[in-house]
């Protein structure tokens, strides 16, 4: 397939995924907030939120209503939500010949919501509503690109796009319980597994032995939660291997090596290991390597001036000939 | 006394395609629409308009406007009453077209090579050299079958008397196919009952039989051929034309940056290396195709695709330097072409064209401007436009000093008063001025497909039908019988 169209299909669904954990992030924190009766103390968390993010620089605050409202619509932050669902849909325009029409029809009916007043209006006035509606636009893309889409190499950079994105956003719901400056409350822990829709698949396992240690041990290393950092890399490390055609354990450009490396992290080691470490640390390597995985991927399939270069040697080669 | 819907409508002193010249019976083969849509209450009329805007909506049937900061897309408003052509009506305007597409591409291979419609001063071989979409680059290169305009979307118009003109040829990169595509598909889902013992003509292997016109040209005959369309991007107003094309063809769709010219032939650059590119259904003016021969700032096009095509490696649709067939001074000799290489009679006439290149035409146009449409030469969508009868005084006279410096570069028409059609008009019917765009294919044969795309100028008493100029569009029905 054209290398641009890969890219696209990778683009179009990390933002699909980043716009729904993004809401749910603020939707959850929003909940939790309600009791907190103290503008000092929410003031503190939204800023803090706002950083974890790197988002600080974009911030404008003549401009901005809320902290949420930064979240979901700001224009000049280029993840806010609003601005993940003009990407998402911006990169399908350019493959819509790739996409099943339900799947386009789904993302153009989100986009002209969030292009309208209606969405700010929706937040406004029933923000549970509107959250669903964000979440469940992307569960059923999500469900539309399994039942609607070939199963061919453009949907494996789609797979590559909606996974790289989860493991980053579920690294940084549970780096967010080391940036605390005290030890993570109840609260804290269940708002980090709400976030990555985790809380009832963390009972049924730990049977509610809420501690950091079991809550970072299931998203780190749960080997059937679809958001658990070693379901998402192991997701990636085969979609690697199916796009090349190389088995796994082998590996035949960066990216595959890179990706094989990082499962091979998550899975030979363990929670007690990670915790002597320091649990920050640890997350902040397996983010770096998920970004090189990344950064690699598009060397590779999409802009690679070497292999341009040798290909160029081979044309004027078989000229010779 | 007509009924409801139809209580009020008046056809003036217009064509209506509807009821003709005459006020109040339709004609025959409008009898059963009639009927259907007097039925309606202006509550169903509204259920039915609301549905067919917002299918447009929801699938992104838009185009884009150009001078819009944002890239605003807008959906091309779409009228719920069909446009219905006869069967023996239809019949003669397809020989029409086919006589006009023959003769266009006769007069780009003789223009191109020898020159004999020129020396033998047919047509005046200033117009023809001072066209600024003359290719000098072309001149002595055989094109694959000697076809030039392989897709061509000759707009056509009815004046008060119904007889049927050619206003202009598209023989460049003619759009609006896909929204003739798609409001047949909105037309059939919205208004189902309308189509019943109808016996409308199908247009849907439109797309079918451009893969074949193209894949006809390809250079290589050993596989199958690989063709791409060729876009300038999403900010082009008919982008979303090209993906829907490119979808139902089931080939590619590439921009400039897919594409690479190594050593005389083009590749495209895909996930697992570079594809040999044979055929290129280009929707990119010249201009912007390739920086090392035009438009050396143009960043859509490929470095070195002219090289390949030259030397006959790749193929593409149109060809190159179509753009002096369709110049509206050249417009004005077509009639004289079908005449020099054909033999024939034109079936479908001309409107009278006055080109301000010459001098007794130049003063007629300058004397009359009120009265008449001038155009610029080489634009088009309906930019540049005078129309004579809704301008000001000032806007003639500035109008008057730009065709006094580029003479060459204006022709002026006869207002003709275009043909009426029911549309629906917020909650009543009313006439408004409707042409028609029929899409001609030349491949291994010459293809029409039935009716074309009506344009509609929603406008009361607007003579204008661009998308980019307020109108909208209708399904257009040729009967079987």
């Amino acid at each position: 397939m054209l290398s641009r169209v890969a890219d696209n299909l990778y683009w179009m669904n990390r933002y699909v995924e980043r716009a729904e954990s993004l809401a749910r992030v603020v939707e959850v924190n929003q909940d939790n907030l309600l009791e907190l009766d103290d503008n000092i103390e929410l003031d503190r968390f939204w800023l803090s939120s706002i950083h974890a993010f790197h988002a600080h620089e974009y911030i404008d605050h003549e401009k901005e209503s809320s902290a949420e409202c930064f979240f979901l619509f700001s224009d000049s932050w280029p993840s806010s939500i609003r601005n993940c669902i003009f990407s998402a849909r911006e990169n399908a325009r350019m493959v819509r010949d790739q996409l099943s029409e339900e799947i386009w029809v789904e993302l153009n009916s989100i986009y002209h919501f969030f292009r309208s007043k209606d969405a700010e209006v929706s937040f406004d006035q029933t923000p549970q509503q509107f959250f669903q509606k964000v979440i469940r636009f992307s569960l059923v893309f999500q469900g539309l690109s399994d039942a609607t889409v070939n199963h061919d190499e453009g949907w494996l950079f789609m797979s590559l796009g909606k996974y790289l994105e989860r493991a980053d956003q579920t690294s940084r719901a549970l780096d967010a319980l080391t940036l605390k400056e005290k030890k993570p409350s109840r609260k804290d822990l269940i708002a980090a597994l709400r976030i990555c829709s985790a809380l009832s698949a963390f009972r049924r396992q730990y049977r509610g032995e809420l501690s950091l240690r079991n809550v970072a041990e299931f998203l780190l290393f749960s080997q059937d939660f679809p958001r658990s950092m070693r379901f998402a890399i192991r997701r990636i490390d085969s979609n690697l291997h199916e796009l090349s055609g190389v088995p796994s354990g082998n590996f035949s450009n960066e990216a595959e090596r890179l990706a094989g490396s990082a499962l091979a992290a998550v899975n030979f080691t363990n929670i007690d290991a990670v915790l002597a470490r320091g649990l920050h640390l640890s997350l902040d390597e397996l983010q770096l390597s998920l970004m090189d995985v990344g950064q690699k991927i598009f060397e590779t399939y999409v802009m690679s001036p070497l292999e341009l270069q040798n290909v160029n040697d081979d044309q004027s080669m078989q000229a010779q000939q | 006394m007509n009924p409801a819907p139809f209580e009020k409508y008046k056809t003036e002193d217009f064509f209506d395609e509807m009821f003709g010249n005459s006020s109040g019976e339709p004609l025959l083969h409008y009898q059963k629409i009639f009927d259907r849509i007097s039925r309606l209450t202006p509550v169903e009329i509204a259920e039915k308009r609301s549905h067919a805007d917002s299918s447009f909506l929801e699938h992104g049937i838009t185009f884009t406007v150009y001078g819009d900061e944002e890239g605003t897309e807008k959906i091309f408003p779409f009228d719920l009453i069909p446009r219905i052509i006869p069967r023996a009506e239809w019949e003669i305007v397809e020989q029409g077209l086919t006589q006009r597409i023959l003769a266009l591409n006769l007069f780009l291979n003789d223009i191109y090579h020898d020159g004999k419609i020129l020396s033998d001063g047919v047509i005046p071989k200033e117009i023809v050299y001072s066209s600024p979409n003359y290719r000098r680059e072309m001149v002595g290169i055989d094109v694959p079958k000697d076809i030039y305009v392989h897709v061509c979307g000759s707009d056509l118009i009815r004046d008060e008397t119904g007889a049927y003109y050619v206003l202009e040829d598209n023989a460049r990169c003619p759009s609006g196919v896909s929204y003739l595509l798609e409001n047949r598909q909105i037309m059939k889902r919205t208004f189902p009952q309308t189509f019943q013992g109808m016996s409308v003509r199908s247009v849907e292997l439109y797309p079918e039989i451009l893969l074949s016109t193209l894949e006809y040209l390809s250079p290589r005959r050993s596989q199958k051929p690989v063709c791409v369309v060729l876009t300038p991007g999403i900010y082009n107003s008919a982008y979303f034309e090209h993906t829907f094309l490119a979808r139902q063809m089931g080939i590619e769709i590439v921009e400039g940056r897919d594409l690479i010219a190594i050593d005389g032939y083009v590749y495209m650059r895909t996930t697992h290396g570079l594809v040999q590119v044979d055929v290129i259904y280009r929707r990119l003016d010249d201009d912007f195709l390739d920086p090392l021969f035009f438009n050396k700032d143009s960043t859509l096009g490929v470095a070195g695709l002219m090289d390949a095509y030259l030397k006959g490696n790749v193929a593409l649709a149109n060809g190159i330097g179509t753009g002096v067939a369709d110049d509206k001074v050249t417009y004005a000799y077509v009639p004289e072409m079908i005449r020099y290489y054909l033999g024939q009679d034109p079936i479908l006439p001309n409107v009278p064209t006055y080109l301000c290149w010459r001098e007794s035409d130049r003063d007629h146009v300058l004397e009359n401007l009120e009265n008449l449409v001038v155009k610029p030469a080489n634009e088009s969508g309906g930019y540049g436009l005078l129309v004579g009868t809704d301008s000001t005084k000032k806007e003639r006279e500035e109008y008057k000093e730009r065709i006094k410096s580029n003479p060459r570069d204006f022709i002026a028409q006869p207002i003709v008063s275009l043909s009426r059609h029911p549309t629906i008009f917020e909650d009543s019917i009313e006439g408004r001025h409707v042409d028609l765009r029929p899409f001609i294919l030349y491949g291994k044969d010459i293809d029409i497909v039935p009716g074309g795309l009506t344009r509609v100028a929603l406008r009361k008493d607007s003579l204008v039908v661009n998308s980019s100029q307020g109108g909208g569009s209708k399904d257009t029905w040729v009967l079987e019988n």
